[in-house]
């Protein structure tokens, strides 16, 4: 009798909803950028690529299928998977550990994700034991930052997992230092230097379409353990007595959100704040329920991470890293919610 | 025809950090029983407790459905039993309905959300345990007495029929504590089972159908609650002088000073 009143439609609703809004953010950085490409060209060029009819100079579609095809759909991709990626681990990360003040960043997964990729660059042109490394060194750090955050007696406190983390992530910042002073300074070291910065422009479309299958995979796997996430915040033991595998569902979340950072990492350097912000805001509006706030996480980090690559590309003459602009807009927009994100996890 | 237990635990050990908890604990809980668990802060009630519901592991035999209870997974122990801890402070703002949701997780598939029948169950729960205006409330801004309430509905959506209880009244105030036992009164009526550890030999006296008193990691008696609940056994279990007193056919247990 009571059915009509929930069933999951308003879950999808809200996930059509950023879906489509993504999906529209998407296709306008397609067109802007320092050459603009406006809708009537745009049309023109789809007709010469699906029926290969040229309405418009041939030299005009040459340009515009390069702009498109070699630097703005790679990093709308990018910018999309990165974000996502960021954003569904933080989300990850702070049910895992009952914990909102967690993420990537936070845990220190980045800094060992990004020594590990240091490492890789050193020691290899290989890209997978570049991504290989990344990972695990990501794994290694969080699980330092947990091992001292569990030192004391209360094995869940929150402000010494985030301890644990500072210290984690230093550790990792200290030791990429090393990596970088042994460095060759004239080709390794500038690579590395402003790979870390984040950028989103190194990737090629091929490499990227090859790291996107593991990120995919875990930002999948982790929207489909949402209600067990929920299940975490209660503790351990009430857990368990309602019915999951608790050691088996932490150990798996760690390595996907993880695996999704580090690659991150790989793909676009260190890109800092996405991860706590964007769950913190979803939670905000929808509330903590991990089967949507996970999924949420990564359609409304995906745009987040575009709109600030939009906004570094066009803002100025100059490329601003990404990562020094989501600290920029980050930050400002993290003191604003603050406020009403404390009440939302309280 | 014989009676089979739900639940029988035959010669149970437990220690922890080389103290001896539990030294050869015998217990069964039968079909419609209410039993309460009686005993002084230590002796061991809520580790047998969190030993039946294979929440630490000991040494002895515990049989759920006369099957040790090391042959179920977590996901089908929940599927007989339903635990309803004391209430507790939960982070991040769940709502009420989301709350007994949970107890709809163990039953669903790995890729599956709660689905209008869960929906559904878990309003039912809602509805049974008085509180269904509550649904949309935030779980952690509730009073104690609510959110016990919560934790009851959530054990029902789990649609079982035993409910293993740790202290069910602690820190709720009179009223809360007579209604809850009012509610545990009904559901027994209704068939449920319950397993609870109490502080108050009144409560247990007041609706269970039988008491089981422990001390220093034993079971010092077992029976019908006005037989096991004697002032020289509150004497010598809490070192507390009281009196049992009969009132419209009902014991009760008074306390005196001297």
């Amino acid at each position: 009798m009571l059915h009509f009143l929930f069933d999951r439609t308003k879950e999808n609703r809200y996930l059509a909803v950023g879906t489509v809004l993504l999906a529209a953010i998407a296709a306008l950085s397609l067109l802007l950028g320092q050459y603009p490409i406006d809708f009537h060209t745009f049309m023109a060029y789809l007709n010469y690529k699906i029926y290969g009819i040229a309405d418009i100079e041939i030299d005009t579609l040459a340009l515009i299928d390069n702009i498109i095809l070699e630097i703005r759909l790679p990093r709308i991709l990018l910018a999309i998977l990165v974000g996502a990626a960021l954003a569904t681990s933080g989300a990850v990360f702070q049910a895992m550990f009952v914990n909102p003040l967690v993420s990537p960043g936070i845990l220190g997964v980045l800094a060992g994700a990004s020594f590990g990729a240091a490492c890789g660059m050193l020691i290899s042109e290989q890209w997978f034991i570049v991504q290989a490394l990344a990972f695990s060194f990501g794994f290694v750090a969080v699980g330092f930052a947990v091992l001292i955050g569990s030192a004391g007696a209360n094995s869940r406190s929150t402000v010494m997992l985030v301890l644990g983390g500072v210290i984690s992530g230093s550790l990792f910042t200290s030791l990429l230092s090393v990596v970088k002073y042994v460095a060759d300074p004239y080709s390794v070291l500038p690579a590395i230097t402003y790979w870390l910065m984040g950028s989103l422009s190194i990737a090629q479309l091929d490499e990227i379409l090859l790291v996107s299958i593991p990120i995919l995979f875990s930002i999948l796997g982790m929207s489909f353990m949402g209600k067990y996430f929920d299940l975490l915040s209660l503790g351990d033991e009430e857990a368990k007595s309602l019915g999951i595998n608790v050691k088996l569902i932490r150990i798996v979340a760690i390595i996907l959100a993880t695996l999704a950072s580090s690659l991150s990492v790989v793909m676009a350097g260190i890109i800092g704040w996405v991860g706590l912000i964007i769950p913190h805001i979803i939670r905000m509006a929808i509330g903590p329920s991990n089967r949507l706030l996970v999924p949420l996480s990564a359609i409304f980090g995906g745009a987040f991470l575009l709109l600030a690559d939009a906004v570094s590309r066009l803002a100025l003459s100059v490329e601003i890293p990404i990562g020094i602009l989501t600290s920029l807009i980050g930050i400002p927009i993290f003191i604003m919610v603050l406020k009403n994100a404390r009440e939302a996890w309280n | 025809m014989e009676l089979k237990p739900i639940i029988e635990v035959k010669d149970l050990h437990f220690s922890y950090k080389k103290s001896q908890i539990l030294c050869g604990v015998d217990l069964h809980l039968f079909k419609g029983e209410v039993v309460s668990l009686l005993g002084p802060n230590g002796c061991g009630k809520s580790t047998l407790i969190k030993l039946i519901l294979k929440l630490l592991y000991g040494k002895g035999e515990i049989l759920l459905h006369e099957k040790s209870i090391e042959e179920y997974s977590h996901k089908e122990i929940a599927s007989h039993i339903a635990y309803i801890p004391q209430y507790h402070h939960v982070p991040f703002g769940y709502s009420v309905l989301e709350m007994v949701l949970m107890g709809r997780v163990s039953k669903l598939g790995i890729f599956a959300s709660p689905s209008s029948h869960d929906h559904f169950i878990a309003l039912e729960a809602l509805k049974k345990a008085g509180i269904l205006g509550l649904k949309d409330r935030i779980f952690g801004q509730l009073s104690g007495g609510q959110k016990q309430l919560v934790l009851f509905a959530r054990a029902i959506a789990q649609e079982v029929d035993t409910f293993i209880m740790d202290e069910p009244v602690n820190g709720l105030d009179y009223g809360n504590q007579m209604r809850l036992l009012e509610f545990i009164d009904e559901l027994s009526r209704e068939g449920y089972t319950f397993l609870k550890t109490t502080h108050y030999p009144d409560h247990a006296l007041l609706i269970s159908s039988r008491t089981v008193v422990m001390n220093g990691g034993k079971i010092i008696s077992d029976g019908k609650p006005g037989e096991v609940i004697t002032a020289p056994m509150i004497q010598d279990v809490y070192g507390v002088n009281a009196e049992i007193i009969t009132h419209d056919a009902h014991k009760r247990c008074i306390p005196i000073f001297r």
